[in-house]
């Protein structure tokens, strides 16, 4: 048995030498809001995690994460590259193969060596979807998906990338 | 001795017993078709410059059993049309009655050839009757090709199925037909405009390479079938077909699947 | 002296041969194991402007993964002259089960004509459309299973769009995506037709953010916005493609447009 999920979108994007990133504030069981103050976005350093799905697991995973970054800190002395943490986030999730949480992440960030943008996304159990263009996720990904392949093109700019269309 | 005009020719109740009228009911519940019962599998077809080539197999399944081995799945109705019948085969035999009193109809109505049913006309008449059946919860459980001449005398190919759907394309197969037989003939003829640059010759050929990967793997179908040729000249119906240079040679250079998988 | 005639068994004397009462054939309901409808897959969009209403749609015919033909138009002319339907101004639209989209066309097509041949003068769009509605209700308990939408030219010259749910609720609107993409569509018509979500530049951050007006768009402008929300839903869903069908409602009558879409 799938617990709905409680509604929630997320998209993250590649502009010229910029990403971003963006989540919807509401947290919801069906039609009935409970919070207008849910935040879906986690930032792990230089790298940022969207989570879109069952909002228990949303906060558990976060933590989760927040954990397993901080002691790859400390351990490597370094921060997490947005590539590293697409593995990280996946191998997690596929540990959870037959029991899953009930997320589906999004990945944004700015390779700190390279100095190149990276976003992807997972699926539950951590199938990763590397795309050049945009991720989306959750309750509203096919409306995301109609808007993004609509308006999205290589090289936008960082205002026109936050949805200030101007 | 009962002397009521009822009981007239009927058995006694003093030496028979009580008449068990049972079994000619009459206001029993309606039933409908719920699953097809002897079937036909696939009918492909294929427009060229100047026609449209058809074929089925001779083939009426009872579920896995290969019940009757020579019943023949297309039906000629005038010059200019010919039907392709997949799906059951008792339902194909009604239509079959209904597109005869229709024929009938027709030429005691109007002896002018110029006016006769073209293909078109035939498969709005038929996707009617399938429609208004489905929408009686009673439908025919069939999928109808249509092939034939439209009222420009131009090729004409549009198919008719249990639910009322129509649709026409350069090509059409039914059942399996649209699985292994549709890519096929696809890359032959691509478009409306491929047509124009299809001969006879190569839509005949086309239509039987379709038939026999059909039989190769299709498990409800047979080797003899039936094709028509339909043009202006008329219909050139060939009911006994057999299946020519079948070769499982091409076998031999498939990998990926079977014993060998390398 | 009637009832000697009747036909029957007199009750409870003498029966003749019938005189078991009549057994029931087996009883106990059966399960319908036929569904009537089937998906047909593809999308429709409409979008009126200031003197025009542009209609599309997609000419892909589906069922499941197979596609059936590449060639199904999914918008229909209704009224006008003959076969042809010559000078008709509506412009109808059904995605969902083809067959009843058919059906419902003919159904309107049928209507339309006959209120010119009764009335002596085309009919309007919105009677049209009320009408369209009422034939749609009258199947309320066996629904004809399409997404339609109407559009044509009022009797102020300005484009009309009215979109419908199977069992005929309608409304007047300035776009409507409907079909198997509509959902990938409608937000993205959503934004570039009433301009949500885009604000005037410069004009402050937060509460001081001027939203940015809607404005009848110029008919170039539709056109390009249709093509560019077709060709992205060819991209995400499997059910769209093919060729891309336009139909241009002004005035002067109903202009038509094929473009090929990706085949794949």
């Amino acid at each position: 048995m799938i617990p709905p999920p409680d509604g929630g979108a997320c998209v993250a994007m590649v502009g010229k030498d910029c990403v971003a990133i963006a989540c919807d504030l509401r947290l919801g069981m069906q039609a009935l809001t409970v919070s207008n103050n849910f935040p879906k976005i986690f930032s792990y350093g230089d790298v940022h995690l969207g989570l879109t799905g069952l909002a228990t697991d949303v906060s558990t995973v976060s933590d989760l994460f927040r954990y397993k970054v901080n002691m790859y800190r400390l351990r490597e002395e370094r921060n997490i590259s947005p590539q590293t943490m697409a593995n990280l986030v996946s191998s997690s999730l596929y540990e959870r193969r037959f029991g899953p949480y009930f997320v589906s992440p999004v990945i944004a960030g700015i390779n700190q060596t390279s100095g190149k943008p990276f976003i992807c996304g997972f699926d539950s159990i951590g199938c990763i979807d590397f795309a050049k263009d945009f991720i989306v996720s959750g309750t509203a990904s096919d409306q995301l998906f109609g808007t993004c392949e609509g308006l999205w093109e290589p090289d936008l700019v960082s205002c026109a990338c936050s949805g200030d269309m101007g | 001795m009962n002397h009521l005009p009822q009981a007239w020719g009927r058995p006694r109740d003093d030496v028979y017993g009580a008449y068990d009228n049972s079994h000619f009911q009459t206001n029993g519940p309606t039933t409908h078709t719920q699953s097809p019962i002897v079937t036909g599998t696939s009918v492909v077809a294929a427009k060229f410059k100047d026609g449209v080539v058809i074929a089925a197999d001779n083939l009426a399944s009872y579920g896995s059993l290969a019940r009757f081995t020579d019943v023949k799945r297309l039906r000629k109705f005038n010059s200019l049309s010919v039907v392709g019948f997949g799906g059951d085969v008792s339902d194909m035999q009604y239509l079959d009655r209904l597109l005869n009193s229709l024929d009938i109809r027709e030429n005691y109505s109007s002896t002018d050839p110029e006016n006769a049913l073209n293909a078109k006309n035939l498969h709005t008449y038929l996707a009617k009757v399938m429609y208004k059946r489905r929408s009686d919860f009673n439908p025919l459980w069939n999928h109808l090709l249509i092939a034939g001449l439209d009222g420009e005398g131009k090729p004409f190919l549009a198919s008719a199925d249990l639910l009322g759907t129509t649709f026409s394309s350069p090509t059409l197969a039914t059942g399996f037909g649209a699985h292994l037989a549709q890519p096929i003939m696809r890359r032959v003829i691509p478009d409306e405009a491929a047509v124009a640059g299809v001969s006879k010759e190569d839509a005949i050929k086309l239509v039987k390479e379709s038939m026999k990967v059909l039989f190769y793997r299709d498990a409800r179908s047979m080797d003899q079938y039936s094709i028509a040729v339909i043009t202006k000249e008329g219909v050139e119906l060939k009911e006994n077909e057999k299946l020519e240079n079948q070769s499982w040679e091409f076998a031999e250079r498939i990998r990926g699947y079977g014993t060998q998988v390398n | 002296m009637a009832a000697l005639f009747s036909g029957a068994p007199p009750q409870g004397g003498p029966g003749y041969s019938f005189k078991q009462t009549p057994t029931m054939a087996p009883s106990g309901e059966r399960q319908h194991g036929f569904y009537p409808y089937t998906d047909n897959g593809g999308s429709t969009l409409g979008i009126s402007g200031a003197d025009f209403t542009i209609m599309a749609g997609d000419t892909r015919s589906t069922s499941g993964y197979n596609i059936n033909t590449r060639y199904a138009p999914k918008l229909f002319k209704i009224g006008g002259e003959g076969p042809d339907n010559k000078g008709a101004r509506i412009v109808l639209s059904v995605v969902g089960f083809a067959a009843d989209g058919d059906a419902l066309k003919e159904r309107l097509d049928t209507i339309v004509k006959m209120y010119k041949y009764q009335h002596g003068k085309p009919m309007s769009v919105s009677a049209c459309a009320q009408r369209l509605s009422h034939v749609l209700y009258n199947k309320r308990f066996f629904p004809y299973y399409v997404h339609a939408i109407l559009g044509g030219i009022d009797e102020d010259g300005k484009g009309a769009l009215y979109s419908y749910d199977p069992v005929g609720s309608y409304e007047r609107e300035q776009c409507r995506a409907a079909g198997a993409a509509a959902s990938l569509i409608m937000p993205f018509l959503d934004n570039q037709v009433n301009f949500k979500n885009q604000y005037e530049p410069g004009s402050g951050t937060g509460h001081d953010l001027q939203a940015k007006v809607a404005q009848p768009l110029p008919r170039d402008t539709v056109e390009s916005i249709v093509r560019d929300a077709f060709t992205s839903a060819v991209e995400r869903h499997i059910e769209v493609g093919d060729g891309l069908q336009m139909m241009i409602i002004t005035p002067n009558g109903v202009e038509e447009t094929f473009t090929p879409l990706k085949r794949d």
